[in-house]
């Protein structure tokens, strides 16, 4: 492999390794504007991966399977925002029970539909050659090239990315949803649907962790394994408090997060030397090490949305 | 015209009478000042007519329409509008976004930023209220951030106006300007209501007086045939002495001695230069200056707060090496800071666990790291009755009491730590005639146990009647001392603006 070309497969697997956080981390975004904070990312991510995976399955596209993939997401956020958002309830409680949930529930439908434990057979996908987005014409200038050979789904990210920017600072939806975020008893005394912008924020949020997952297991992969998500929907949350809660903030962090993914596989490789007798495990766990002494560093400056985590109760 | 009417409102919560069948009938273009101590039931009624809260029953008329006011976007579209007593502004917020959230101007879907700097331009141009449109508000000072709120609910063409307690917040310069925007939005059409304690302001600005007290309407009464002497016996329901009484006590040994304290405040400023002081047993030594002059920063070091970069602190007459806010306490001194809800008191507690904080960790309160609740109960119990403290109920939240309730709250936590000094730092500021006469009663009590009081405060009226010594403070600096018999208020004013300066003896 020449350099050129190792270079743009390193950052195309790079924009592999970052879709799903990414995804993760706009739905944080969305989601903790409005002041509903949301680990349950990570639970929706395994649901979402499982569901797509099953849609593919019967339907033989993955279209289907994203399609099941994005109910799944709303019925997950759904459920999410009616015990913070209806009833204000504990925003963590919540998402820790709905963690948990995706484990056993998922374990028993693989056992169920795919009579197997821990991983489904393969699905058509959209890794594969025939539906990634080939644009030849890019394929051998520096950089542009690893834009080539991408997935519907890294697409997707990136332009989520944009528009979330665009909805979030520049249209009366985003200025409500941060007004929310902020002091919802101001937005409340302004006329604004704080419960509806709550649920809002809430169900798109989870929409994009459902992509997330559907990024590993339909884009990354062809099927779904029970050790998927495997932290992916808090990495994101990570990137998205990295990213200041900021659409392309949260994108610099997911690619930052994703490259050291890929720069510890390099290592790997090119370990020689007393390199060498290092164990593997510790290049496994090199992005985390990576992750947390990046959070160290700027979570002093980090600033939150005001009233982020604050159940929201209407005075009576 | 009446523009509102309110009849019969009643709103019962768990266990307090908030209003107790109220009814009054304002005028239009008229400025209807409410009045009573803290807990009347002022903001409840407001919060009634704004939708904010449902009443347990009555009726409301706007412009002589009987109407349902079931939330806040309701009142807007009766062209009600609130100033809320704390501020509904977002702080990351621009000028422009505060104002017009809720009701922005588009391009499509997207949020006209232009159209609406415009519009707030012009809008505060037309009732002489200055903003800049595009500074963030967390920026602003109270006094504008106050206008903020303002523009934002005449750009929703609010016709009503109420204001709850603005000058609670304001300084006297910012108060001013207030009343003559509300003179203004009078004299253009529009109704305010005024809600307040202070009798002063009130008999200023208001066209008619309501006063409440307990939920009840006491009555209504033109304010030229009244004054503040029969308002405020309306309000409390006796005589008030607001004059205080002289209490002249020997004065003892120092008990507290402050050398050549250097503060630097957390901006990085020095703001406390070079100060040096005593307080005596039995004397009240009152600080003076315009805010902003050092004095939170000769707090903050005395608390132990903030580490001054030099100088000493002497506490019953020893210094104190290591400073922090475990050893001041060790040492004798109670402290009433000024914002009793961030510094007081832990607002989500019941009124049983405040009052015995700082005392937890001893007997008989807890014993090995248990808390003993007989113990804490019956103590609370005791210090309801003595402090008189309402409601008598010792599980109620300190977030739900009135500001004057809490104060009595903060005392009672405060004197019953052993002290024989108090840092008192305006110890009334925000409360109603009746609270605050009952802090200066048990200031003037302590000080005839012989505890040193260092009284900081702005009203120059309580320093003149409390403090037997003061000091004014100006840019972190002593200026002077004087003695409340041998100064007046002008003099004080002038050495606080720097513009006089007095030789100390120490
Ligand atoms: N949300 C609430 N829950 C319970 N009690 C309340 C609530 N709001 C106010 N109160 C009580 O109602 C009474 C009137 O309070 P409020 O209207 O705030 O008085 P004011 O504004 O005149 O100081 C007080 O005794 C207060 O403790
Ligand atoms: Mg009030």
């Amino acid at each position: 492999m020449n350099n050129m070309s190792l270079l743009n497969s390193s950052l195309s697997q790079t924009m592999d390794y970052a879709a799903p956080i990414l995804f993760a981390a706009l739905g944080g975004v969305i989601s903790e504007n409005a002041g509903v904070v949301n680990i349950a990312l990570e639970g929706i991510m395994r649901f979402a991966a499982f569901f797509g995976v099953w849609g593919a399955f019967v339907s033989g596209t993955p279209w289907i399977g994203l399609l099941w993939g994005i109910v799944i997401g709303i019925v997950i956020g759904s459920l999410h925002a009616y015990i913070t958002v209806k009833w204000a309830g504990d925003q963590i409680v919540s998402g820790v029970a709905i963690n948990v949930m995706s484990m056993g529930i998922i374990t028993y439908l693989l056992e169920l539909i795919f009579k197997t434990t821990g991983y489904s057979p393969p699905v058509p996908y959209f890794g594969s050659s025939v539906n990634r987005i080939h644009l030849v014409f890019l394929k051998d200038i520096p950089f542009l090239g690893a834009f080539s050979n991408l997935t519907i789904l890294v697409w997707f990210a990136i332009i989520l990315t944009v528009v979330m920017h665009f909805v979030l600072y520049r249209t009366v939806l985003g200025l409500r949803i941060r007004s929310v975020g902020e002091n919802p008893h101001a937005a409340e005394t302004l006329g604004i649907n704080v419960a509806g912008i709550k649920w809002f924020a809430v169900i798109m949020g989870s929409i994009f962790a459902a992509f997330g997952g559907m990024a590993l297991s339909l884009g990354t992969l062809s099927s779904f394994t029970n050790a998927m998500a495997n932290g992916k929907g808090f990495i994101g949350l990570a990137a998205m408090i990295f990213g200041k809660w900021t659409p392309f903030g949260a994108m610099a962090a997911s690619l930052l997060f994703a490259s050291a993914q890929v720069i510890q596989l390099l290592l790997q490789v090119a370990a020689s030397g007393f390199a060498k007798g290092i164990p593997l495990g510790f290049y496994l766990a090199l992005p985390y090490i990576l992750t947390i002494g990046a959070l160290i560093g700027v979570v002093g400056r980090a600033v939150a949305p005001a009233a982020d985590g604050v159940p929201y109760k209407k005075e009576s | 015209m009446k523009a509102l009417e309110v009849k019969n409102i009643i709103k019962r919560f768990p266990g307090v009478l908030a209003n107790d069948n109220i009814n009054l009938s304002i005028n239009k273009s008229e400025i209807y000042s409410i009045v009573g101590e803290n807990g009347a039931g002022k903001s409840t009624l407001m919060k009634i007519i704004y939708g904010l809260y449902t009443p347990t029953s009555g009726e409301i008329y706007v412009f002589g329409k009987k109407v349902k006011i079931n939330s806040s976007n309701d009142a807007i579209k009766l062209k009600i509008g609130m100033v809320h007593q704390e501020f509904m502004l977002i702080p990351r917020f621009s000028v422009t976004e505060n104002i017009v959230l809720g009701h922005e101007p588009r391009k499509g879907m997207f949020f006209d930023r232009k159209v609406a700097v415009k519009e707030i331009k012009e809008i505060s141009d037309r009732y002489g209220l200055k903003v800049d449109p595009l500074e963030k508000v967390e920026n602003l000072p109270v006094g504008i951030q106050q206008r903020v709120e303002i523009l934002k609910i005449l750009r929703r063409g609010a016709e009503i106006l109420i204001f709850d307690e603005p000058t609670a917040v304001l300084t006297p310069e910012e108060a001013e300007d207030l009343f003559k925007t509300l003179s203004f939005l009078r004299d253009s059409g529009k109704t305010i209501i005024f809600i307040s304690h202070k009798l002063k302001e009130v008999m200023t600005i208001s066209d008619r007086i309501a006063v409440l007290r307990r939920g009840e309407l006491q009555g209504v009464v033109y304010k030229e045939k009244t004054n503040e002497k029969e308002l405020a016996r309306m309000m409390v329901g006796r005589d008030v002495v607001l004059e205080i009484p002289e209490a002249l006590v020997k004065r003892g040994d120092t008990i507290t001695s402050v050398r050549n304290l250097t503060v630097k405040n957390k901006r990085g400023i020095v703001g406390l230069k070079d100060v040096s002081f005593d307080v005596h047993s039995g004397e009240i030594l009152g600080i003076a200056g315009v805010e902003g002059n050092g004095q939170s920063e000769l707090i903050d070091a005395l608390i132990g707060f903030i580490k001054p970069i030099g100088g000493s602190i002497f506490l019953s007459g020893k210094k104190v090496k290591l400073i922090n806010p475990r050893n001041m306490r060790k040492r004798g001194m109670a402290y009433i800071p000024e914002d009793r809800k961030r510094r007081g008191l832990i607002l989500p507690f019941k009124i049983k666990d405040n009052v015995i904080m700082g005392q937890h960790n001893k007997r008989p309160f807890s014993r090995n790291g248990i808390l003993n609740d007989m113990a804490i109960e019956s103590f609370a119990e005791k210090k309801v009755e003595e402090f008189d403290i309402r409601p008598r109920d010792i599980y109620t939240k300190a977030a739900n009491l009135s500001g004057g309730t809490q104060q009595k709250v903060l005392l009672a936590r405060e004197l019953s730590i052993n002290h024989n000094f108090i840092l008192a730092s305006q110890p009334t500021r925000g409360l109603d005639i009746g609270a605050m006469e009952f802090v200066y009663k048990m200031l003037i009590e302590e000080k005839k146990r012989g505890v040193a009081v260092l009284l900081v405060s702005l009203e120059l009226s309580e320093i003149m009647g409390l403090a037997d010594r003061i000091l004014v403070l100006y840019e972190g600096v002593i200026i002077g001392e004087t003695k409340p018999g041998e100064t007046s208020e002008e003099e004080l004013g002038l050495m606080m603006l720097g513009l006089k300066k007095k030789e100390r003896v120490m």
